[in-house]
């Protein structure tokens, strides 16, 4: 490795470079390369068996990469895992507490097993309960927590020692929005203080609201990186309207309106491109004109699964919204 | 490290004590299985158990005798049998037949009698062969019983034979003894015999002399009267003579007067005078006897001191001798021989280990089942505890942590250890309270073969939960081989009951190292000492299972 390639790795809170994984004859990982800075959120998207999890394991010192170069907060691993593991803070994709204990004994354990003792550790869980919201259900058992709420523990349990490298795997699967809310602020705030995080999801929506950068992962290969906007607009790929009607526009009906095309008409239903969302007042002019009485609409402007099945054919997710944008 | 250590053992039991079923599992269940197990084989062993009902023994006395009331009294002071007095043995039959109870002692008429009178009595046994244990320890417990009649018959008549030897003793010596003292007043008597005789001869020596003292004084007399007699009547008749003779005397004297005057008168021619007649001459007898002494002359006369001898002359009376007894030459009487019955053969039977000589079936289950449920405990608690470590998730979450990961593992061992031991306590302090189990002379010393096997029994549920991939498979893959171990290892029944080849097997298993030094310890009551080569063993087998456990669930960790 090239003195100043290592120094970058050094210097970067989390370094992958040309990772790659199998198991047996699949190969999960191949040539997995990004970085992720000190205070950024990085989100790693990819559907199902993308290599996100496992990218995630071996970063988090639990699966020894196969080939590649990994750094975590300056160590190199798996060779100096032990030392990495005091910087690495894990939430994993479960909620990886124990269910029969109350929260505060999870993190009382937790926080213990970190190191910290006495008044530190009191601290360190006062905070992190704070942090993600715990308030007074922390003595009741998990098991009886609603699901936010035990998300919302798995953050806590996992930041607990305060760690510059924060791991988060699909941290808010099955979450209301009350707490999905809360493990934003939490991580926001984590990063605000300074926390690398790299943020495992296949919801768009929250790599687009958390992330300063983005990679999207498909069958173990880094497909684009970059901010949620650069992706999207380096698809060229523009708003799409749907359209649906009381009655079927007579043929050869066009919106006229510049950069607006149709996408799709199927009887009283149509499908337009636009090259921006501010378009729509015109579009339903347009079609009021032609005798159209509009019953439902919806706008789709393009996000980063779009991005996604734009560059792949694939949908992130199994139910994808896939084709729901107009690519360039 | 240690802090970790710490706080991920506390976890483990705060999560046991949050696992409702598990402490059940771990308590209760034990007991209860122990309990019926325990009750159930109560027969197994001979001895009944603490709060067990015997099985009946059905006692028809036809007899009416001793005998039967002597069996009826042994078998109702012990606990082996409960005593239940039917009519006839006609019921008896029907009762087993019936399927009520296993067997029927019957005392037929006369048994009592014939072994008074040294013939065989014959005891019936009706049985139920289906009814096998409790027909083997009712054929034990009546052959104890015949032995115990027949020694006791055999006692008392020995003791009858001593006391009529004893009575003979005492006639023999009795006789002996007035034999002697026949003797010896025979001897005193004729001592007495001779000591009067011996008195006679003195006596009629005595009265020899006194008589013939008294006859010289009578002579004496006599003769001094006599002499004096003599004397007095010399005396007087002498006095004549003596007279004359004076006169005569004085005659002579004036005649010799007369010449001499005459021839003084005549001078010279008195010489031519013719001599004067011549006066006769006195013989000197007639001269001395009328000079003599009267008393001398009687004395003369009677001879004088004339000694009498008159002893010498008495007769002498020789006083027969006391003859000598004839010898009582009774013939020797032997002294009656020792009572001696032909000896019977007794077995006697000693514990040499210690061991009473009937086990409660306690003893054996539950140390038995106690390390069945703590194996089981444990490898449920360690193979399912890391299998839940893993579902939820918290086992990623305890491998990112900078303390090690075997750490973890150690605290899980480690809780679970402790959990083990607690539960062997509690389990072996409901034995000593519940059902008499004894700990041994050193209760203390069980805690070695209980560390060993608890320590062994938790590294190998690490194992199991390193080849058992799913919480499915941790049961049957768990159960099978704990379930061998124990069978094999004789928890659940004595070790000695297997075939050889199955104890050499046997070896190869930790259970059969802690039953030893738990039996060692508390059904032989031996010291710490016998549990120590067990423990070794034991903290051997766990140190290998912990060594192949961490290898096999690194592994499967790195394949997951």
């Amino acid at each position: 490795m090239p003195f100043v390639q290592y120094l970058r790795a050094v210097g970067a809170r989390i370094s992958v470079e040309g990772l790659r994984k199998q198991y047996g004859a699949r190969t999960v990982l191949d040539g997995v390369t990004f970085e992720v800075g000190e205070g950024e959120i990085v989100g790693l998207l990819g559907p199902n068996g993308a290599g996100k999890s496992t990218t995630l394991s071996i970063l988090a010192t639990l699966v020894p990469p196969d080939r590649g170069i990994v750094f975590v907060a300056g160590h190199r691993l798996p060779d100096r895992a032990r030392a990495a593991r005091g910087a690495i803070g894990l939430v994993p994709q479960r909620t990886a507490v124990y269910p029969t204990l109350s929260a505060s004994q999870n993190l009382d354990f937790f926080v213990r097993a970190q190191g910290l003792s006495g008044g530190r550790a009191r601290e360190a869980v006062d905070w992190a309960a704070a942090l993600v919201g715990l308030g007074e259900r922390s003595a009741e058992p998990v098991e009886r927590l609603s699901s936010g709420m035990r998300r919302r523990l798995n953050l806590a349990c996992g930041i607990l020692h305060r760690p510059p490298v924060l791991l988060l795997d699909e941290p808010t699967v099955g979450v209301d929005p009350q707490s999905r809310e809360r493990i934003f602020e939490a991580v926001t705030s984590l990063a605000a203080e300074g926390a690398s995080i790299l943020y495992s999801t296949h919801d768009m929506d929250e790599a687009e609201r958390l992330c300063s950068r983005v990679i999207l992962l498909d069958e173990g290969q880094v497909v684009a990186s970059g901010t949620p906007a650069e992706l999207v607009r380096g698809t060229g790929m523009t708003p799409v309207i749907r359209l649906r009607m009381s009655v079927t526009l007579p043929d050869g009906w066009n919106p006229d309106i510049f950069g607006a095309r149709v996408l799709e008409r199927s009887g009283a239903e149509l499908a337009l491109a636009v090259a921006d969302a501010a378009a729509v007042p015109t579009l339903l002019m347009s079609v009021a004109r032609a005798g159209g009485d509009v019953l439902d609409l919806r706008l789709h402007r393009p996000n980063l699964a779009d991005v996604f099945f734009q560059l792949t054919g694939r949908a992130l997710r199994d139910r994808g919204d896939a084709g729901a944008v107009a690519g360039a | 490290m240690v802090q970790g250590l710490i706080a991920a053992f506390r976890k483990d039991l705060l999560l046991l004590l949050r696992d409702r079923p598990a402490l059940i599992f771990l308590t209760i269940a034990p007991i209860v299985v122990i309990t019926v197990a325990g009750f159930s084989l109560a027969s197994l062993y001979g001895s009944s158990a603490q709060g067990s009902t015997p099985p009946v023994l059905l006692l028809v006395d036809e007899d009416r005798g001793r005998l039967a009331e002597l069996a009826r009294e042994r078998l109702e002071k012990g606990d082996e049998v409960r005593i239940q007095i039917v009519a006839d043995r006609g019921e008896a039959a029907s009762r087993i037949r019936d399927d009520d109870v296993g067997a029927a002692l019957i005392f037929p008429a006369g048994t009592t009698a014939a072994v008074a009178a040294g013939r065989p009595g014959q005891v019936l046994l009706y049985t139920d062969p289906a009814k096998y244990l409790q027909i083997a320890n009712v054929r034990t417990l009546v052959q104890e019983l015949r032995h115990e009649l027949e020694v006791a018959s055999r006692k008392k008549a020995g003791e009858h034979l001593a006391e009529a030897r004893d009575q003979a003793l005492a006639a023999h010596a009795g006789f002996e003894s007035a034999t002697r003292e026949f003797r010896q007043k025979a001897e005193e008597f004729r001592a007495a015999l001779a000591a009067m005789r011996e008195e006679i001869v003195d006596r009629m020596t005595e009265a020899r002399k006194r008589a013939a003292d008294e006859l010289d004084e009578d002579i004496a007399s006599a003769a001094t009267k006599r002499s004096t007699r003599v004397r007095e009547r010399l005396t007087r008749e002498l006095a004549p003579l003596k007279a004359f003779l004076a006169d005569l005397s004085a005659t002579k004297r004036q005649l010799e007067e007369w010449q001499r005057q005459v021839e003084e008168r005549v001078g010279p021619v008195a010489k031519a005078l013719p001599p004067p007649p011549r006066l006769p001459v006195l013989p000197p007898s007639i001269q001395s006897l009328a000079a003599a002494d009267p008393e001398e002359l009687a004395n003369r006369v009677l001879g004088a001191s004339i000694k009498f001898q008159t002893l010498g002359r008495l007769p002498r009376v020789a006083v027969p001798r006391v003859p000598d007894f004839p010898r009582l030459d009774l013939p020797k009487i032997p002294q009656p021989p020792e009572a001696k019955f032909p000896g019977t053969v007794e077995v006697e039977e000693t514990s040499v280990t210690g061991a009473p000589k009937r086990l409660n079936t306690f003893d054996q289950n539950v140390p038995g089942f106690s390390v069945t449920f703590l194996l089981l405990g444990i490898l449920l608690g360690v193979s399912l505890g890391l299998l839940d470590e893993r579902d939820w998730g918290t086992l990623d979450r305890l491998r990112t942590l900078p303390m090690p990961f075997t750490a973890a593992i150690v605290a899980k061992l480690g809780s679970r250890f402790v959990v083990g031991m607690l539960q062997m306590a509690l389990l072996f302090a409901v034995g000593w309270i519940a059902f008499g189990v004894s700990l041994g002379p050193q209760p203390w010393a069980l805690a070695l073969p209980t560390a060993g096997i608890v320590f062994a029994g938790t590294a190998f549920g690490l194992v199991v939960a390193a080849i058992a991939r799913t919480r499915d498979s941790v049961l049957p893959v768990g159960s099978i081989v704990i379930v061998t171990m124990a069978a094999i290892g004789g928890c659940w029944w004595p070790i000695d009951l297997e075939p050889d080849w199955m104890r050499r097997v046997a070896l190869a298993f930790p259970t059969t190292w802690a039953m030893s030094a738990y039996n060692d310890l508390m059904i032989r009551r031996q010291t710490v000492e016998a549990a120590l080569m067990p423990t070794a063993v034991l903290f051997a087998y766990g140190a290998l299972y912990l060594a192949v456990g961490l290898v096999l669930f690194r592994r499967h960790l790195r394949s997951t």
